[in-house]
């Protein structure tokens, strides 16, 4: 009888097979309010939806709530997509969300998006761009609420770090629809004093909070700033269009202050240690020129300059020696040169020549007595002449009748040529 | 606005910077590096001087008509 009533096991399964089946309810687009939301340790969450007249269980497992870029709270409106099935030992049906964003915020996500690909592109996050931050301000402008927590941190901070620095507030409205052209106009003012860094920014809260500081003129205002821009808007995980356009982001207000301003006690201690510097380098060429004059005075010759004398001395007798030899082999020359002369200039003398020639003469004469043909006419020899006076020394050379002339020793004898009688003289 | 009566507290500690490179780098004559050292240390005495007499800046607030005013944060 009772086996045609069946479990509740099997009638859940059932209900479960046929959600499951069903495609609509594979992927579905949820609006709805949070509500009784409770994260569980395990990271999982739990929570139902719920609209004016209706509710809905609802859970995100951890590894998808990770990826959730807001808190979710009771009483937020949130844009859901996930699948329904059934949770078969409560039998109640649930939605499994995948993907959870802030309702209203879905499209501001994407004029986000969109927006900052847009200045991106146009190069308005371009690093070349980023203004450095100075070191050591003097005076510093701030555009925030005149009130609330960012500008109580921001000046806490400065006068913590560096109370020498001026501050000068801009006070603007930081949320609502009037509030992108009030931080314009303030960045524009700040922009007509004489500061050395404008922090800009505000304190936490949500994406619509801070999307004034998503707007496209405020990024404009603090690209077109000449002083250089801190931006601090919201929390650390909170990242605006103003962000990515300022000069330097800071996580926080307090963070920004930190930025802006350097740590008067590192400072001190930093001046403090450029002076020892300075001092050790003075030392170290104080005594780099000490040991430079020590070692020339060392030297040997401040030490005893007579040796330089000495060498001097020594050289200069070298130099005597070498000049007296100079000289001596010069005047020897000289004088060879001069009896060489001399000898010549007797040798060539006139009175010398003279006598010589006259000795050389009367060699002369003797040797010409000696060989005189006349002398011959002494020991009764004698030349026969013809007409023309040239000695005749043949027979050949005179003919009958000539008329020819014998030499004697003491004249000569016209004669006539009577005979020629040929007789070889043998000798 | 108080304007600035002395080369800013940056530039200062800029020149001290290189100042001291210098020295350091050591291939300055001696009567350089005497000059150059004096001088640092006037920056040094001018520094810690800003340092040390803090006359806490006052705090002010643009108002809506241009003019200044102090401004101190209710803790």
């Amino acid at each position: 009888m009772n086996n045609k009533y069946l479990t509740v096991s099997v009638i859940n399964r059932y209900l479960k097979d046929q959600f499951d089946r069903n495609e609509h309810l594979r992927t579905v687009f949820l609006k709805g309010e949070i509500s009784n939301f409770k994260g569980h340790t395990t990271g999982h969450l739990y929570f139902s939806l719920k609209d004016e007249n209706s509710r809905i269980n609802a859970i995100m497992f951890a590894s998808n709530a990770k990826k959730l870029k807001f808190v979710p709270a009771d009483g937020k409106k949130v844009l859901v997509t996930g699948r329904i099935s059934i949770y078969e030992a409560t039998g109640s049906y649930q939605i499994y969300v995948d993907d959870m964003q802030e309702d209203g915020v879905g499209n501001l996500y994407l004029a986000f998006e969109k927006l900052k690909a847009d200045l991106e592109k146009e190069g308005l996050f371009d690093q070349k761009y980023k203004k450095p931050i100075p070191k050591y301000p003097n005076r510093i402008g701030i555009v925030t609420a005149p009130t609330g927590a960012a500008i109580r941190d921001i000046l806490s901070t400065i006068k913590r770090r560096y109370p020498i620095c001026q501050t000068l507030l801009f006070p603007c409205l930081v949320q609502g629809e009037y509030a992108a052209d009030d931080i314009v106009r303030n960045i524009e003012l700040a922009n007509t004093y004489d500061l050395d860094v404008l922090i800009v920014g505000r304190g936490g809260g949500s994406i619509e909070d801070l999307w004034s500081f998503n707007e496209e003129k405020v990024a404009r205002a603090i690209f077109a700033s000449r002083i250089p821009i801190i931006s601090a808007v919201g929390h650390e995980i909170d990242f605006t269009i103003a962000d990515f356009v300022a000069d330097l982001r800071a996580p926080t207000p307090t963070g920004a202050a930190e930025m802006a301003v350097p740590n008067l006690t590192d400072l001190s201690k930093y001046i403090n240690q450029l002076s020892i510097r300075s001092k050790e380098a003075m030392i170290k060429q104080v005594n780099y020129q000490k040991l430079r004059l020590d070692s020339i005075k060392s030297s040997y010759i401040l030490k005893s300059p007579m040796i330089m004398f000495d060498n001097r001395k020594q050289k200069l007798d070298i130099l005597v020696d070498k000049l007296n030899i100079n000289i001596l082999n010069k005047t020897k020359i000289y004088r060879q040169k001069i009896n060489h002369l001399k000898s010549n200039y007797l040798l060539n003398n006139p009175k010398e020549l003279y006598s010589d020639y006259v000795t050389n003469l009367a060699n002369l004469l003797d040797k010409l007595e000696l060989v005189n043909p006349l002398h011959v006419l002494k020991r009764g020899y004698s030349v026969t002449y013809n007409q023309s006076n040239k000695v005749i020394g043949s027979i050949k050379k005179v003919k009958k009748d000539d008329l020819v002339k014998i030499r004697l020793v003491d004249g000569y004898v016209e004669s006539k040529v009577i005979e020629i009688v040929k007789e070889v003289y043998n000798g | 606005m108080a304007k600035e009566k002395e080369t800013k507290f940056e530039d200062k500690i800029k020149e001290l910077e290189t100042i001291i490179n210098e020295l350091e780098s050591g291939d300055i004559d001696l009567e350089a590096s005497i000059e150059k050292y004096t001088k640092a240390m006037k920056l040094v005495k001018e520094c810690d001087d800003k340092l040390k007499n803090i006359e806490e800046q006052v705090n002010k607030i643009v108002k809506e008509n241009g003019e200044l005013e102090n401004f101190t944060v209710e803790e």
